[in-house]
């Protein structure tokens, strides 16, 4: 390996190698970019949301939305609906929305809804976003231009289609070479580096950084390099999946607009609308609940909403947490290589995002600049996991239910991290502030936090302050009222809109 | 509501049409239908822009008038008598209250019976003798008016199918743009003119020497610069709605 750093391995495919490698590329030109993925495994079928971020990372790589659309099998996402996650009651629900409250950080939102609409849902009065999935609308129209939107969103989509199309756009426009064969052996320098893999037919493969896209084996990190795993089992204890694909009863079957998460025992259901299917999970906790109790539950769910008794589960184990460090001298993981935990806020493909990004941005020039960007690489994402699995475990510590150990447990100090009981302290008095997430680029915003603490009705307590200005705080929510309004009536179905963007794709302008 | 009717000369033999401009007559909006063939002429005094189709996937060329719906600064209407201030006007809009439809194989002239042009002899259709033109001669002949109309809705009809492949070819070689105009008039106030696109001269700029040739013979390249022309036509458009705004107060 040369001092220069010319020549990026990616190892793995999936939609994480082939993100990773679709950026890079698209950023760096003049360099070299091989991905190698062993033929024969099939990517996890889980990663099926996505965030609004997704938007600027596929214009980003220069791929067409439409093509997206017909390609991937995506829908519209706009953000999650938690049922049943405060008391475990029919109608107990709340929305995280994607859009930022009206007017967010010009007043005291929280406050004045406590004192004047505590009747209404916090994300119902602030934002308009709620209103339209409840009425299932698409979050644009059909003359809206390709990624722009009406309301804020991401996707739901098939991860395995969007691994493959992902995989075409890299070959076919960005260079990027497709190796396709099995990794043997990782061969060292003397430094311990990695000099090259051994590939079972086709030789040695060289490069100068490795990327780790080989899912929850992370062959290079952690078969070959050992770098341990943090377990996050005693704070999140969910460690189990079973997933299955539901057909809709009709075809035209509406589509839903978010992600639903329905609140279970002892961990939760998950419920993402394709096009041609739905995607359904049950997420739990294997020391709380047995595989064939949440079977029980999952198949329970899948009547309750429509779909067939007949459906074959696949069942997932996993182990919550993320690597002690990530890049380690010339390899880096990303994906499930780097960790996993639920997808109760769909944070995989967003992490797997947000490397590739700073990846490609900051990427050393040299192997002399290496260490350097390696450090502040690792620094900045147990940043980000930790932040993760803190605003995961706030939808835990909140609830109310305690129709088992399970829900319990999760509000038991030693499972809670302390910079969230400290901040839990704070929220009780005023809301969270973007200077308690003061970096440029937090994971979550402040805004998510608070529509997670007043969906789950955690208002806040405290006197009256001079910046709370109550009266500009209800101007932002009637103009919300009247965004949603003007909106409802304007914004097609999903499903109306997916089918004219099959046939006649999006405008490019 | 449009209610239209196959023209025949029996039904309508004592149909007037009205041809005064006006308010009344259905003249007040802001924009109509053009096509290339006729952006020469109208680039003379109007702004000639595009718009999306309401399902995202075409683009209609229209000549302004206006800077809202509804508002037309051509139409002169002091002291009663009504005109419209400029030598010629477009084709899409002379041609009503006539549109061309479709009876199998063939086109044939229809009529809006419904439109406030539409005048029957001997009813008047308002008071004092608004100018109106027969559509039938007294043996049942179509009068000149009528033989102009026939060849105004084949001329719109051909153009506007040219339209079509027109605005396809634009973007397909991305020769169109969003843009955003922002009015300050005389007296202060701000409008601004949203939703509409142009040409993107950067792109024109920087247009192959085989695609400008593609574009011109297939006629393409004049339209393209007489709308790139038109946009000087904006000025005028503001000091009409200065002058207007001045009027009304």
């Amino acid at each position: 390996m040369s001092n220069t750093i010319e020549h990026i391995v990616v190892v793995g495919g999936g939609s994480a190698g082939w993100l990773v490698a679709a950026v890079i590329a698209a950023e760096h030109r003049h360099l070299r970019v091989t991905l190698v993925e062993s033929p024969g495994v099939p990517p996890i079928g889980v990663g099926e949301g996505t965030w609004p971020s997704m938007r600027d990372t596929l214009h980003r790589v220069g791929v067409s939305e439409s093509d997206f659309f017909r390609e991937c099998d995506a829908a519209f996402k706009q953000g999650s609906r938690f049922d049943r996650w405060v008391d475990g009651r029919a109608g107990d629900y709340y929305f995280h929305p994607f859009v930022l409250p009206q007017g967010y950080g010009d007043a005291n939102l929280a406050a004045a809804w406590r004192d004047q609409h505590r009747n209404v849902p916090f994300a119902d009065l602030v934002s308009f976003q709620p209103h339209l999935c409840a009425r299932g609308r698409a979050p644009k129209q059909a003359q809206t231009p390709e990624f722009a939107a009406v309301a804020n969103y991401g996707y739901h989509l098939d991860a395995g289609k969007f691994g493959v199309f992902l995989r075409r756009h890299c070959v076919d426009k960005l260079g990027v070479r497709h190796v396709a064969d099995h990794v043997d052996a990782v061969l060292s320098e003397e430094n311990g580096d990695i000099a090259a893999l051994r590939l079972r037919e086709q030789g040695l493969l060289a490069g100068d950084l490795f990327v780790d896209c080989t899912g929850m084996q992370a062959l290079l990190l952690g078969g070959h390099y050992g770098v341990p795993l943090l377990a996050q089992k005693h704070v999140l204890f969910n460690d189990s999946a079973l997933a299955v694909q539901v057909p809709y009863p009709a075809p035209d079957s509406p589509i839903a607009s978010q992600t639903t998460s329905t609140a279970q025992r002892a961990g939760w259901i998950w419920d993402i609308g394709l096009p041609t299917r739905r995607g359904i999970g049950h997420v739990y906790s294997s020391a709380h609940t047995s595989d064939e109790e949440a079977e029980r539950a999952l198949r329970a769910y899948v009547l309750e909403t429509g779909g067939p008794a007949d459906v074959s589960p696949r069942k997932l184990g996993f182990d919550p947490g993320y690597r002690e460090r990530f890049w380690h001298r010339n390899c880096v993981a990303i994906g499930l290589s780097a960790g996993f935990i639920e997808p109760l806020e769909a944070s995989a493909l967003a992490l797997v995002e947000m490397s590739a990004a700073w990846l490609a941005d900051d990427l050393p020039a040299t192997r002399a600049q290496l260490d350097v960007v390696a450090a502040r690489f690792n620094e900045a994402f147990t940043y980000r996991w930790e932040r993760v699995i803190e605003f995961l475990k706030l939808h835990y510590v909140l609830s109310k239910r305690s129709d088992g150990p399970f829900w319990i447990e999760h509000r038991e100090a030693a499972s809670v991290p302390d910079r969230l009981r400290e901040l839990l302290d704070l929220w009780r008095t005023r809301p969270p502030s973007r200077r308690d997430f003061p970096r440029i680029e937090e994971v979550f915003p402040s805004a998510s936090y608070q529509y997670i603490l007043y969906g789950m009705g955690h208002a806040p307590e405290g006197a009256a302050r001079a910046s709370d200005l109550p009266q500009e705080a209800d101007r932002h929510f009637r103009e919300a009222a009247r965004l949603t309004e003007r909106m409802l009536p304007a914004l097609p179905s999903n499903r109306e809109l997916l089918a004219h963007i099959a046939r006649h794709g999006m405008p490019r302008i | 509501m449009p209610n239209h009717a196959l023209l025949n000369n029996v039904d309508h033999k004592h149909l007037r049409v009205i041809t005064a401009r006006g308010a009344a007559y259905g003249d007040a909006v802001m924009s109509a239908l053009t096509f290339p063939a006729e952006f020469r002429e109208l680039q003379a005094h109007y702004p000639i822009v595009f718009a999306k189709s309401e399902d995202g996937t075409s683009f209609d060329a229209l000549a302004l008038f206006g800077f809202q719906q509804g508002e037309n600064l051509f139409l002169d209407e002091r002291d009663g008598a009504a005109r419209w201030d400029a030598p010629t006007i477009p084709l899409s809009v002379e041609r009503q209250p006539f549109l061309i439809g479709r009876g199998g194989e063939e086109l044939s002239i229809h009529i809006d019976m419904d439109h406030p042009r539409v005048a029957r002899d001997g009813v008047g259709a308002g008071e004092g003798a608004h100018e109106s033109e027969a559509l039938f001669l007294t043996y049942g002949g179509t009068s000149e008016y009528l033989e102009r109309i026939a060849s105004v809705l084949r001329t719109l009809h051909d153009g506007l199918d040219a339209a079509r492949g027109f605005t396809a070819v634009l973007l397909e070689l991305e020769l169109l743009e969003s843009f955003v105009l922002d009015v300050e008039l005389d007296d202060g106030s701000q409008n601004r003119l949203g939703g509409f696109y142009t040409i993107h001269e950067e792109r024109l700029l920087s247009l192959s020497g085989e695609q400008l040739e593609r574009l011109n013979r297939a006629g393409y390249l004049q339209a393209i610069y007489m709308a790139v022309a038109s946009l000087s036509q904006f000025r005028g458009l503001i000091d009409r709605k200065n002058r207007a705004h001045a009027h009304a107060r």
